[in-house]
């Protein structure tokens, strides 16, 4: 309950952070100077959850570059090692994973000005994994046997989508949040041992797995670019035509007069 | 327009938060025994006909009877052995006794991260004495947890 709290309350926080900025710009001007960057970050949830639970422990990094103002691509790696036990069964699987896409920032650039991010990730993942199940029970109308599954190598891959927040909190340094919503393309095992878990995508039993990260990054700009601000034209009134001028408001108390 | 795109933002995020964070089942509401299904077919009719009694067990497993006389089976549930490529059933069908042998292949299955792991078999052949049972065919080779007909046992 306290993780999810933290998770909210963080979220929270860089959400209204990067909307106030935004709305803080009323009077843009007409062109922007926006720093492109080249960023490498660590993911620090993996290793929070390893210390809550010592059954998972994941890895992960990534390392991007801004291509303009609005988009920039992202290149990911990780590690990962799962362990699950039941009352009938003992699951194992470690592995690496790599994955790329691009990054898509929706903010404005006055908004943005190189420090800011928030929109959404497109990715392609890669996992290299093994899997073992060391010991499964299996009672049956034969007996009770227990028995194991050896250790077997798979590459599976996936989709991921990740929306996420990153604000520059010092110089160079920024933190911020990914969500990771994930469609599963092939588990690489077959049908009938599909993996409980697997490297960069999570549950393999599922279709679509949830995921987040939250990163610490360092970054340093390589490029200035200036950008043109669209103003936004103001909004046309529709006049009525050839009626009486409306009235104005009737106030509920007549004016007063003083001598 | 930006708070547009900001509202699908915050709620695409607030939604994969819900999802994160929800409650997972823990507990398995699935078959985990995968049984081979054999309806009882009556030869005359070509009808799934309940025998008046049935018996089944495996060999060797007469103290521990599968159905022991029990009336009003039109689909019979065999459990394979995965430790063994075949299996003898002695059956019982309106007290006339017959052996049924089957031949098959075993193989690991998850059935979920709650259930755990079952077996799943692949028949080959089986052949059967012709006491009662006139004739058995297979059906669907497959005898996984679903709820399909294997073979037809004609009698």
């Amino acid at each position: 309950m306290k993780r999810i709290s933290v998770y909210i309350i963080s979220l929270l926080v860089i959400i209204s952070y990067s909307v106030s900025e935004a709305e803080a710009q009323n009077q843009p001007p007409d062109t922007v100077i926006l720093p492109l960057k080249i960023r490498a970050g660590a993911d620090i949830m993996g290793p929070v959850i390893y210390l809550i639970d010592r059954n998972n422990l994941n890895i992960e990094g990534y390392v991007s570059v801004d291509l303009n103002a609005k988009t920039g691509i992202f290149l990911g790696a990780g590690y990962s090692d799962y362990k699950y036990s039941q009352y009938n069964y003992e699951y194992l699987s470690r592995g690496y994973f790599v994955k790329a896409g691009v990054d898509f920032n929706l903010l404005k650039p006055e908004a943005s000005r190189g420090k800011y991010w928030a929109g959404i990730g497109l990715r392609y993942g890669l996992s290299s994994f093994t899997n073992e199940i060391p010991s499964f029970e299996y009672d049956s109308y034969w007996g009770t046997t227990i028995t194991t599954i050896p250790s077997s190598s798979s590459m599976g891959h996936y989709l991921e989508i990740a929306p996420g927040f990153r604000a520059e909190i010092f110089n160079n340094f920024s933190m911020g949040w990914l969500v990771n919503i994930r469609a599963l393309l092939h588990t690489g095992t077959g049908k009938d041992l599909r993996p409980i878990y697997f490297p960069g995508y999570g549950a393999g039993d599922e279709s679509i797995s949830f995921g987040i990260n939250y990163y610490l990054s360092w970054n340093i700009s390589y490029k200035r670019i200036k950008v043109l601000i669209k103003k936004e034209e103001p909004e046309e009134t529709e006049e009525t035509e050839g009626t009486e001028a409306e009235e104005p408001a009737r106030s509920l108390f007549p004016p007063t007069e003083y001598p | 327009m930006r708070s547009y795109k900001t509202k699908i933002l915050v709620a695409v995020v607030a939604i994969s938060l819900l999802k994160i964070v929800s409650c997972t089942p823990e507990s398995c509401f699935e078959e985990t025994l995968a049984l081979l299904k054999a309806s009882m077919y009556q030869s005359s009719q070509e009808k799934n006909v309940a025998p008046t009694s049935l018996t089944l067990y495996g060999l060797n497993m007469e103290e521990d009877k599968i159905y022991d006389q029990t009336e009003g089976v039109k689909s019979a549930l065999i459990p394979l052995n995965p430790y063994a490529e075949s299996c003898t059933f002695i059956i019982g069908i309106n007290s006339v006794t017959d052996t049924l042998i089957f031949w098959y292949t075993s193989f690991p299955h998850l059935i979920s991260k709650e259930c755990g792991y079952t077996f799943y078999h692949a028949l080959d052949s089986l052949i059967t004495t012709s006491n009662a049972i006139d004739t058995v065919i297979i059906r669907n080779r497959y005898v996984t947890t679903s709820d399909e007909e294997n073979i037809r046992i004609y009698y």
